[in-house]
C-alpha cells in the first residue's frame, strides 16, 4: 500500500479526493493523514511519515512550497504531488522548484490520480498538460534570450515529450508515437523536472516578467 | 472608465505623489497641459522672481488641487488631453502667460523686495535643475546636472549681490534667510511630515477600498450568480458541472490571463478559451486548453480564421469522437502559431471521408490555406484523432491564397505512412 497524506484547506475537497484515491479500481492507496493548514500539514507529515503527500498549492497560511520547506530538514522522505484547481504559472513553477514531483489539476479522473500518486511514489515526474505548457513557456522564454548558462536547455527529445504531454498524450501513447519505451519517456520527464528545479530563480523571474505575470 | 466616455477638454488633474518634488502640483499641471514638468517648475520659480508671487501661487494651486482634484480610482482613470495645436504652441503659450503675469504683478507693485526674492528664486531654480533627474540617467549626467544646478544658484546669488547691493549686505540677507528657514523647518517640519504620512496612508486605504469594491463587484456578477444557478439546477449534475467549469474558466481568465495592451488586438489564449467554453456549452465534453508563449498581441484579421478552424475541429471531435475529453494545445512563437486539437476517441480513416464533405475541407483546411498556413489531420480507427493547424505570422498572413496554384499538401503523402512516422512528422513542423 502507498501511504498518502492529503493537504487541502477544504474538508469537502479532501473527502472527495480521499474517495477517488481509495475507491478507484485497483487502488493500492491508503490515506493516513489529512491537514488543512501549513502548520498542521508539517505536524501531520512529520508524525505519519507518508510515502506521498498530495498537497493543494494555496493554503490559508502559505503555499505547498512552505510545507515542503517545513518538513525537508526533519528526516522526512515523503514525495510531493501538487494538486490544485487552476493557478498562476509562477505559483505552480515555484512549488515544483521547491521539490514537488508533479502538478495535476483537480479535474483529473480518479484512476489517473491514483496513477499519478503511484508514479510519484516510484520517484518519477508527473506532468499534467497544463504543467507541461508552463514548462515549455519557461524554457522557451530562455531560448529567446540565449546566453543564460544557468537555465539548462531542454534537448530536442525532451521538448518533444513536453509538447506531446501538453497536447494531452498519456505516457504510453507518447512511447508508442516516438517508438521508445515508457521507461524512456519517464526518464525524459524526470530530466525536465530536474532541469526546472536546478535552473536559477532569476531566469524564471525574467520569464514571468515577460509574460506580464508579475 | 473607457476612452469612449465623454471627456471634458479641461480636467482637474490629480496630484502625483510618485513624481513630486514638493507637493506634486507642478507635475499635475504639466500632465494636464501636455508639457514637461520642468517647464512648469521653472515658470513658478520665475514667478517667485516677480515679487515672490510664485510661492503664493504654488501654495494656492496645491491647496486647490488637493481639495478638488480626483483621487483613488478616479485619479487612476485620469487621461489628460494635451492642449494646443502642437508642443511648440504649448510652450509658447506658457511663456506668454508667465511673462504677462510677471509684467502685471510687477506693475501693480505688490510683493517682496528684490534683494530677498532674487537670490531665493535663483537658488530654487538651481535646486530644481539639480533635482529634475531622469530615470534612465547615468551617474555622469546626474553629476553634470547637479553641478549645473549649483552653478546657476551660486551665480544667481553672486550676480544679485554684485549688481544690487554690496556683497556684505547680500551675505547678511542670505544668512538671515537660512536661519529663518532652518528655524521654520524645525518648528513646522515634524507636523508637515506627519500630515504628509497621514495623507499617504489615507490615500492607500482609499486605493485598497476601491480594489476591494472592484473585486466584490466582479465576484457578485460572476461567481455568486453561478452559485445561484447551480443551486437551481441541483437535480441536473451535467448542467451543474457545465456551469461550474464555465465559471472556473471565466475566473481563471480574469485572475491570470494578461489582457491585450493595444486596443483592437486579441490574445490567443483567451480566444481559444472562449472556443472551449462555447463547445462545452453545446456538447457534453470537457475541453482542456493549454497555451504557450501567449505574450504577443495579435491582429484579429490574421487570427479569426485560425480560431474558427479550431472551433470547427473541436466541435467535430465533440460530435464524432465519442469521448468526453478534448485537449487543445496552442504554441505561439514569434513567426508562427501551431494549434493541436486532440482526442483519444474512436478515430476514423481520413481516406474514407467523402471529398464533398465540407466540414474538414472548407471550414478547416481552406481557412488556414487562405493565410499561407495548413491543416493536417491524423487519425485512424481506434487510435483517436489529432488535427494540427499551422499559421505563419508575417505579411503573407493577410494575403489571399492564389487560386490556380494550390498550396502543397504534405498530409496527402503522410496519410499513407504508418502512425509512428506520421506522428513524429507532425511534431517536427517548423
Amino acid at each position: 500500500m502507498i501511504r498518502v497524506a492529503l493537504i487541502d484547506d477544504h474538508a469537502l475537497v479532501r473527502a472527495g479526493v480521499r474517495g477517488e484515491l481509495e475507491e478507484s479500481e485497483n487502488s493500492d492507496v491508503e490515506v493516513v493523514a489529512e491537514a488543512g493548514t501549513v502548520a498542521d500539514a508539517i505536524d501531520a507529515i512529520v508524525r505519519s511519515k507518508p510515502d506521498v503527500v498530495v498537497c493543494d498549492v494555496h493554503l490559508p497560511d502559505g503555499t505547498a512550497a512552505d510545507v515542503i520547506a517545513g518538513v525537508v530538514d526533519r528526516g522526512v522522505t515523503s514525495r510531493f504531488l501538487a494538486l490544485s484547481v487552476s493557478d498562476a504559472a509562477t505559483d505552480v513553477i515555484h512549488v515544483i522548484r521547491s521539490g514537488a514531483r508533479g502538478y495535476v489539476t483537480k479535474a483529473i479522473e480518479g484512476p489517473d490520480l491514483v496513477n499519478a500518486v503511484r508514479r510519484v511514489n516510484d520517484g518519477d515526474a508527473v506532468f499534467s498538460p497544463r504543467l507541461a505548457g508552463f514548462v515549455l513557456d519557461a524554457f522557451s522564454a530562455n531560448l529567446e534570450s540565449p546566453g543564460n548558462p544557468e537555465l539548462d536547455e531542454l534537448t530536442a527529445r525532451e521538448q518533444e515529450v513536453m509538447r506531446l504531454l501538453a497536447r494531452g498524450y498519456a505516457y504510453k501513447e507518447i512511447a508508442r508515437r516516438l517508438s521508445i519505451s515508457i521507461k524512456t519517456v519517464e526518464s525524459h520527464a524526470s530530466a525536465v523536472l530536474r532541469k526546472l528545479q536546478l535552473s536559477s530563480r532569476n531566469e524564471l523571474a525574467a520569464w514571468a516578467a515577460n509574460r506580464k505575470l508579475v | 472608465m473607457t476612452t469612449d466616455v465623454h471627456r471634458p477638454r479641461w480636467q482637474i488633474p490629480p496630484l502625483n505623489r510618485d513624481e513630486r518634488i514638493l507637493g506634486g502640483a507642478c507635475h499635475a499641471i504639466a500632465t494636464e497641459l501636455g508639457v514637461g514638468p520642468l517647464a512648469i517648475r521653472l515658470s513658478f520659480v520665475i514667478l517667485v522672481l516677480a515679487g515672490g508671487w510664485g510661492l503664493v501661487l504654488y501654495g494656492l494651486t496645491w491647496a486647490f488641487l488637493s481639495w478638488a482634484g480626483p483621487s483613488g480610482a478616479e485619479a487612476a482613470a485620469y487621461v489628460p488631453e494635451p492642449k494646443g495645436a502642437s508642443v511648440q504652441h504649448r510652450y509658447a503659450a506658457l511663456g506668454l502667460i508667465v511673462g504677462g503675469l510677471i509684467l502685471s504683478l510687477r506693475t501693480l507693485g505688490f510683493g517682496f523686495v528684490d534683494q530677498i526674492v532674487f537670490p531665493v528664486g535663483f537658488i530654487l531654480a538651481g535646486v530644481l535643475i539639480a533635482w529634475n533627474r531622469q530615470q534612465t540617467e547615468g551617474g555622469v549626467t546626474a553629476a553634470v546636472r547637479i553641478s549645473a544646478g549649483v552653478l546657476v544658484a551660486a551665480g544667481g546669488i553672486i550676480a544679485v549681490a554684485a549688481l544690487n547691493v554690496n556683497s556684505w549686505e547680500a551675505l547678511r540677507l542670505l544668512a538671515i534667510m537660512i536661519v529663518v528657514l532652518l528655524g521654520l523647518s524645525l518648528i513646522v517640519g515634524p507636523s508637515v511630515a506627519r500630515i504628509g504620512t497621514e495623507l499617504d496612508e489615507e490615500r492607500q486605504e482609499r486605493v485598497r477600498a476601491d480594489e476591494r469594491a472592484r473585486v466584490a463587484a466582479h465576484l457578485h456578477d460572476s461567481v455568486l450568480q453561478t452559485l445561484t444557478l447551480i443551486q437551481k439546477h441541483s437535480e441536473d449534475p451535467k448542467r451543474m458541472a457545465q456551469l461550474a467549469r464555465r465559471q472556473e474558466r471565466e475566473l481563471r481568465t480574469w485572475l491570470y490571463e494578461p489582457t491585450p495592451e493595444q486596443p483592437g488586438t486579441i490574445r490567443l489564449g483567451p480566444a481559444l478559451d472562449e472556443v472551449a467554453d462555447a463547445v462545452e456549452h453545446d456538447h457534453q465534453v470537457r475541453v482542456e486548453v493549454v497555451t504557450v508563449g501567449d505574450s504577443l498581441d495579435l491582429r484579429p484579421e490574421s487570427i479569426d480564421d485560425l480560431v474558427s478552424a479550431t472551433r470547427e475541429a473541436v466541435t467535430n471531435a465533440a460530435k464524432h469522437a465519442e469521448i468526453d475529453r478534448i485537449d487543445v494545445y496552442a504554441e505561439h512563437r514569434p513567426n508562427a502559431i501551431e494549434v493541436f486539437i486532440r482526442d483519444a476517441g474512436i478515430g476514423f480513416d481520413p481516406d474514407d471521408v467523402a471529398a464533398d464533405r465540407h466540414g474538414i475541407r472548407q471550414s478547416i483546411k481552406a481557412r488556414l490555406e487562405r493565410h499561407g498556413g495548413r491543416a493536417t489531420i491524423f487519425s485512424e480507427p481506434g487510435q483517436g484523432t489529432e488535427v494540427e493547424l499551422y499559421l505563419p505570422l508575417n505579411e503573407t498572413t493577410t494575403r489571399p491564397a492564389i487560386a490556380d496554384e494550390p498550396q502543397p499538401e504534405p498530409e496527402n503523402q503522410e496519410d499513407h505512412m504508418d502512425p509512428e512516422t506520421l506522428m513524429t512528422a507532425g511534431g517536427e513542423h517548423p
